[in-house]
């Protein structure tokens, strides 16, 4: 049997037991709808009578007490780090979505003013030339449907382009986004270790913690260890990010010049402690993953595409047209000029005067629209464009539906997270309710005990 | 499983952010009256649509063809009706300057001048033009395909329409085709035959006769040659017609949305958002703070 007094402290540490709770409760519902927030639960054991002396009294007692041994953040490491990796493939499927998406609403297809029609309407034109190859309007009218068509090429081109400029500027600004959040991890890390070698923990810092971790997944794909200490380790395609309280500069290798601009080399970036600079493999994920990627291959291969087309049209025309005889009786000269580096995009029409069009397959200046006839019947590069336009259709089409079931999966890992670390208010209220009847049976115990002591010292033994 | 309030929020957000996605591509087809608004609503349709387009406008183009063709056709039949037509004529007065019996020296010189006359109204019927090209001049860059001696001055080729996918019906007829070689031509032979009649050259006159008779032949054949192209091109133009339907039609079908059918998607994705709305409302208000006092 404890002493008299030894009652009264345990009626208290289940005060302090209950008050404890009853914070954890607040502190939970308060944050129930707090982004990164991780629900938390009082630990506590029964505190033991100790062991009795050797020439002691053999005494039993029911203990002397609650303890609280700790506030436990709900979490899954494993949890933590597979929904890392699935948002991390979420954000690049969403953003190379995103962007497919855009870029196909710039060509136009199936429409009245995409390059398809801007072609069929140049071949009605050559026809009509062909049909009345001595009238000034029909070959004015059939070389400004020339130019519609470059045009169209242009235009489609130059969407690509301000796209893979956005991408460009974007790319700048989410490596941006990774050195401050790399940073703010790495000093996070540092007051974690700091409190850890105090004998604290501080569950806030973990929580924000594991939010910047995940903000890194998301941005890049990063992969981050929790350490023995408390602190995260990210590592990106296996070159380290932020190691303890360092944090090294993501920086863009190549692909892009300071100014935005391309520099010709495919993008990539490597990570500078400030003495070595190490490249990152290709191939990451997370938003900066996926505008690498469509920055190196997606965006550069449609507009490869585009420039096949373009030249195959152009290659055929000039060709026929070389083959004809334009108003005076010459030999054709080149309808269509282009730069071999940039055809889509340079394509345009290289002669100015309507008569310069081969319309005649005769030598000698007859009035003959036969070699129109003939340009017209060239149709290589329309079934090369609809190839291509399906092709690009696919591509958008598949990554909606890879995004869609990736938003499925993420969508249960985050269920799956929420199940261990949300908060749910119905089980704080009752938590909060055990924790009120708690405290008001241990102040019982309180008065039980003053009432007690009472009898002892002032109706014991008193005359 | 334990359940949170904000797994439920979360759920219910997201269902109805997918209905309304669902609700909103419908309502984009109602209101562009189109399910092809972009390739990826259907790579295979887009292109099909794609090669549909191009087809339709090809035959479009046919068909403007055949028009023109038919034009062409239309007025050289009826500059060689008038040809046939005033050929018969001089065939007439040959035959009349043949009977020398009954003809003084003043009436066959009449009956030259009426022949001379003939012959430049062939002429000018020889120069016939359509939209400022002479229809029997192949493809010469003047405006006349004879001379007013008679002469062919024109570039004998052949002026073709594309009436389908690679067939190719000429529209001309190339002045000697019809009117004889220069030299041995319709004209050469009504000025012999003016020149016999004022010189009564009998042996010139029935040399005449024969000649004209075999120029008109002549000019009847060709001219029901003429009407066989014309019937081609007719041809030709209906079945472009009837392509430029199916092909429309058929355009309409990958590309126009099935408004019956996008009407009652609508309705029923109306149905299931309002019914996650009011899934919503229910499944969150309550707490269990809403029992107790």
């Amino acid at each position: 049997m404890s002493g008299t007094f030894g009652s009264l402290n345990t009626a208290l540490s289940a005060l302090r037991y209950n008050q404890v709770v009853l914070d954890t409760a607040n502190n939970n519902i308060a944050n129930a709808g707090t982004d990164g927030y991780t629900r938390q639960r009082v630990e506590s054991s029964s505190v033991s009578g100790g062991v009795s002396g050797l020439w002691s009294r053999v005494e039993t007692n029911p203990g002397y007490g609650v303890a609280v041994d700790g506030i436990t953040r709900m979490t899954d490491a494993v949890l933590d780090a597979r929904s890392r990796q699935e948002h991390s493939k979420q954000s690049y499927l969403d953003t190379r979505q995103t962007v497919l998406e855009r870029v196909e609403s710039g060509i136009g297809e199936p429409g009245d003013s995409g390059v398809s029609a801007a072609l069929s309407n140049f071949r009605s034109a050559l026809q009509d030339l062909s049909n009345q190859p001595g009238q000034a309007a029909s070959r004015s009218q059939a070389l400004a449907t020339a130019s519609t068509v470059a045009d169209a090429f242009r235009v489609q081109v130059a969407n690509i382009d301000s796209e893979a400029a956005q991408q460009r500027a974007s790319a700048q600004a989410l490596v941006g986004q990774v050195n401050t959040v790399a940073a703010s991890l790495a000093s996070t890390n540092a007051a974690i270790a700091q409190s850890r070698l105090g004998g604290s923990t501080d569950n806030t810092l973990l929580d924000q913690r594991d939010k910047l971790a995940a903000q890194l997944a998301e941005l890049t794909g990063a992969v981050s260890t929790v350490q023995t200490d408390g602190t995260v380790s990210v590592t990106l395609g296996g070159v380290a990010l932020v190691t303890g309280k360092q944090a090294d500069q993501l920086v863009i290798a190549s692909g892009i010049t300071a100014t935005g601009d391309a520099d010709g080399s495919p993008v990539s970036f490597a990570i500078s402690d400030g003495v070595t600079t190490t490249a990152v493999p290709d191939g990451q994920l997370g938003q900066l993953g996926a505008t690498a990627e469509l920055l190196n291959t997606t965006l550069p291969a449609y507009r490869a595409g585009l420039d096949a087309v373009a030249a195959t049209f152009a290659d055929q025309m000039n060709a026929q047209q070389a083959a004809g005889y334009d108003a005076s009786g010459a030999a054709g000269s080149p309808l269509f000029s282009y730069d071999p580096t940039n055809i889509a995009g340079s394509l345009a029409v290289a002669i100015t005067d309507p008569d310069g069009l081969a319309a005649s397959g005769v030598a000698g200046g007859a009035v003959d629209g036969s070699n129109a006839d003939a340009m017209a019947a060239l149709g290589d590069a329309d079934g090369a464009y609809q190839r291509l336009v399906n092709g690009f259709g696919t591509q958008v089409q598949s990554a909606q539906q890879v995004a869609a079931n990736q938003q499925a999966l993420t969508a249960q890992i985050d269920n799956a997270h929420e199940q261990l670390a949300g908060v749910n208010t119905d089980e704080e209220t009752i938590n909060l309710m055990t924790a009120q009847r708690g405290y008001e049976a241990a102040a019982r115990v309180l008065t039980t005990m003053d009432s007690i002591l009472d009898t002892l010292i002032h109706h014991t033994g008193v005359g | 499983m334990r359940v949170t309030q904000r797994m439920m929020t979360n759920s219910s957000l997201s269902s109805l952010q997918t209905n309304l996605a669902k609700l909103s591509s419908i309502q984009e087809q109602i209101t562009t009256g189109k399910v092809l608004n972009r390739p990826s609503d259907s790579p295979t349709d887009t292109s099909s649509a794609m090669r549909l387009r191009t087809a339709l406008a090809q035959q479009n183009q046919y068909s403007r063809n055949v028009n023109d063709g038919n034009a062409w056709l239309g007025q050289i039949d009826n500059a060689l009706g008038t040809a046939a037509d005033e050929l018969n004529r001089a065939h007439d007065i040959a035959l009349q300057g043949a009977n020398t019996v009954s003809m003084d020296q003043s009436a066959r010189d009449a009956l030259a001048a009426e022949v001379d006359q003939i012959r430049s109204s062939l002429i000018a019927t020889g120069n016939t033009t359509y939209l400022d090209r002479p229809v029997f001049g192949g493809v010469t860059a003047g405006s006349v395909a004879y001379d007013a001696s008679g002469a062919f001055v024109g570039t004998t080729g052949t002026v073709n329409r594309s009436v389908a996918d690679g067939v190719k019906v000429a529209v001309n007829v190339n002045g000697p085709d019809a009117f004889g070689t220069t030299g041995d031509s319709v004209f050469d032979h009504l000025s012999a035959l003016a020149a016999a009649l004022r010189s009564n050259d009998t042996a010139g006159i029935t040399a005449g006769v024969s000649s004209i008779s075999a120029d008109a032949n002549r000019v009847n054949t060709v001219r029901s040659e003429v009407g066989a192209r014309e019937n081609r091109l007719d041809a030709a133009g209906t079945a472009a017609k009837n392509t430029q339907l199916s092909l429309t039609s058929s355009i309409g079908k990958l590309e126009n949305v099935d408004l019956a059918e996008a009407t009652v998607n609508l309705q029923a994705q109306q149905v299931t958002y309002q019914a996650s709305l009011a899934a919503t409302a229910r499944v969150i208000q309550p707490s269990l703070l809403d029992f107790l006092n």
